[in-house]
């Protein structure tokens, strides 16, 4: 069992406020990751967890004990650290033995264990070596043998993959994901790398300044995300996010900016001030010629084209803003061209001008238009 | 016709032409220039007076300029060797050296420990005081100490006496002169060993502590598993430290206190160089000495230089 639960969390350095009333509920089992740019508070989040960092106020929970004040070596948690933190003058095995030798447990219990969970992590002939021998890879095998060499109740990683290369990265995500999905156990993973969160976790918590933005599985934050924060921070590139103003015409909701032309519902709404959110993956083009008020229309100019390979992504002036739009490479227009966008109405976004929430569309019961 | 793409790395033969000796002095300027102060002072004051040591122990002198250097072969070498009190005074330094370890290990380890639990600024504080001695100057300290273990109107015979117990003659007495000079050399080098040790722990990532607390270790198998062990190069070179400059450390104290008495009793090695040569004027046993100890200190710091290697787990 592994089920955390957090409490109102909140931790205060000075003045500042790293982790601010945060509320999490893992069900045991879970892969979440803590999601958010630098200094969000997900490394504080994880190390109160960890019992590293005793919270300002609330309360961590695990299978529903409240160890807010409990040590970190009765919590029966296994924690990955960014920098590994193997034990440089013990050897790969007495690294990995480590948590059962402090345990007590006998030598040939210890042996066993140790050899077992080297040869999951094909560590078998690296044993007998000390840290500064290994390469980054090998270093953070090691110090995922010394978490699963016992059986915690849940497994805490920091940015366990930030110091590896781009294409062992690539290869350890899928590893860390067969892993959770092979012990079943509870993983909470911090990261600042959509790619690592929407890989591997069943659900991401995304934070933003301390506060818990969004909770929910990577198709959910993805394609309904909860705030303008969490459509800029994920997507590569992100969301496509223009200022623009909401109106009823003519019974039908209409979004309208300088060269955006969006149609929607029918029905009415007050006017108000939006923010219009399209990802650079539902634009494509549209023919010039087309006239506005049957689908979502923008229209700019390309400034810039990336090419990614196998695609590209053009960099487009609608209004004062600048539009990506992304799609199999080539994408045939060329920088200086003056393009129409169009995207499906089920893909465009609205979020609040002020408070940056997610606007969802209710229509009205049928009695009241009756 | 298929033909082959051409080589994006255009390969020329033969070896890259060296830059010429001139440009390769002219590289080497700068850097001297940096260093020539500090090269010229160490020769000075460290190579040069080492040199004409080592040039002195094969001649007779007796330190006056007008008078001769008369060569003397290896005569100061036997003569060193088979100084009768040259066995005290190895003995003492080894003495020495063996009792002021805990002092300069020991115990600064345990304080420096202990220390770390105190919150900020009191654990500021905290170390300032126990480094305060270290600032006292040797021949300072020495005064102060002559003055507490006076053995009639001394504090410490004082309170001996108060406390019923026999006044002690401290400097004087064979058994005891020894004891109170290194008392008096530990209690001034606790606080700059505490220092390195408290350093040697900063020095330390945290994850380590960390990590074993995660992996259900408590705080004295963190200490004694990760910590210490971790430690283990900043304790070497203090015990470097300490056998290395313990005779220089005690130098003063013994010159000011004792003189080497009571009869020998608290001299070491460097003291019985002096000795010899600025009280009898006799330069070319003196060089000879400082030759042989030279030599023996230095095998010694080889080998902790060799052990400090294999004991190094570069923290990275």
């Amino acid at each position: 069992m592994g089920r955390i639960e957090l409490d109102q969390l909140t931790r205060r350095f000075g003045a500042t406020t790293a982790v601010d009333r945060v509320s999490l509920h893992i069900e045991d089992g879970d892969f979440v990751a803590l999601l958010g740019p630098s200094g969000c508070g997900k490394t504080t989040l994880l190390r109160m967890i960890a019992g590293l960092l005793p919270p300002s106020e609330g309360r961590i929970l695990v299978d529903d004990e409240d160890v807010t004040e409990v040590p970190p070596r009765r919590r029966d948690l296994a924690m990955v650290f960014q920098s590994y933190a193997l034990y440089p003058h013990l050897t790969v095995a007495s690294n990995i033995g480590f948590p059962l030798r402090v345990r007590r447990r006998s030598k040939a219990e210890i042996a066993d264990r140790v050899s077992e969970v080297a040869e999951q992590l094909e560590l078998g002939a690296l044993l007998r070596r000390r840290p500064k021998e290994l390469s980054g890879g090998q270093r953070q095998r090691v110090a995922l043998g010394r978490a699963l060499v016992r059986d915690p109740k849940a497994f805490l990683m920091d940015e366990p993959l930030s110091n590896l290369d781009a294409k062992l990265r690539t290869a350890t995500r899928a590893e860390l994901a067969a892993l959770h999905r092979r012990l079943g156990s509870t993983f909470v993973y911090v990261t600042h790398d959509q790619v690592e969160a929407m890989t591997m976790a069943t659900r991401i918590a995304l934070l933003n300044a301390g506060r818990l933005e969004q909770v929910g599985t990577p198709a959910e934050v993805y394609d309904e995300p909860a705030s303008v924060f969490v459509a800029g921070f994920l997507g590569s590139p992100p969301m496509n996010l223009l200022p623009a103003h909401v109106r009823t015409d003519e019974g039908r909701v209409l979004v309208t900016a300088a060269g955006v032309d969006v149609p929607l519902w029918t029905g009415e709404t007050p006017e108000q001030d939006v923010t219009l959110g399209i990802r650079p993956e539902h634009l494509t083009f549209a023919p010039l010629t087309e006239e506005p008020g049957a689908r979502p229309l923008l229209r700019g100019t390309v400034c810039t084209i990336e090419n990614l390979g196998s695609e590209e992504i053009a960099f487009c002036a609608v209004g004062d803003t600048t539009v990506a739009v992304r799609g199999a490479r080539p994408l045939g227009v060329v920088e200086g061209e003056t393009v129409a966008l169009t995207a499906r109405q089920e893909r465009v976004h609205l979020f609040d001008a002020g408070s940056g929430r997610r606007l969802v569309w209710q229509p009205e019961p049928a009695f009241a238009t009756a | 016709m298929l033909v082959e793409i051409p080589e994006a790395q255009a390969v020329t033969e033969g070896r890259p032409a060296r830059p010429s000796v001139t440009a390769r002095l002219r590289g080497w300027l700068p850097p001297l220039a940096y260093l020539a102060p500090a090269l010229l002072f160490l020769y000075l004051w460290t190579y040069r007076p080492l040199g004409q040591t080592f040039q002195l122990s094969f001649f007779n002198w007796n330190l006056l300029p007008t008078s001769p250097m008369t060569p003397a072969g290896t005569d100061n070498y036997t003569r060193v060797l088979g100084l009768p009190e040259l066995g005290q005074a190895v003995w003492n330094t080894v003495v020495y050296i063996l009792a002021l370890l805990p002092f300069t290990v020991l115990i600064p380890a345990a304080v420096a420990l202990l220390a770390r639990r105190l919150p900020g600024r009191s654990r500021t504080l905290y170390q300032a005081l126990i480094f305060a001695p270290t600032l006292v100057t040797p021949v300072a300290a020495a005064a102060v100490w002559r003055w507490l273990l006076d053995p009639s109107s001394g504090p410490v015979n004082k309170a001996l006496t108060a406390l019923g117990a026999e006044p002690l003659n401290f400097l004087r007495d064979p058994d005891v002169a020894i004891g109170a000079i290194i008392l008096i050399s530990g209690w001034s080098l606790l606080g700059f060993a505490t220092l390195v040790i408290s350093a040697g722990l900063a020095g330390i990532n945290d994850d380590y502590p960390a990590a074993a607390s995660l992996d259900g270790a408590s705080r004295w198998q963190i200490t004694r598993l990760i910590t210490l062990p971790l430690l283990s190069p900043t304790v070497l070179f203090l015990v470097l430290t300490t056998t290395l400059l313990s005779v220089q450390i005690t130098f003063p104290l013994i010159d000011i206190l004792t003189q080497g008495g009571p009869d020998g009793a608290t001299t070491n090695v460097y003291y019985l160089l002096w000795q010899y040569g600025f009280r009898n004027f006799d330069a070319g046993f003196a060089g000879a000495a400082g030759t042989v100890f030279f030599v023996g200190f230095g095998l010694v710091a080889a080998l902790f230089v060799w052990l400090s290697n294999k004991l190094s787990f570069y923290d990275n």
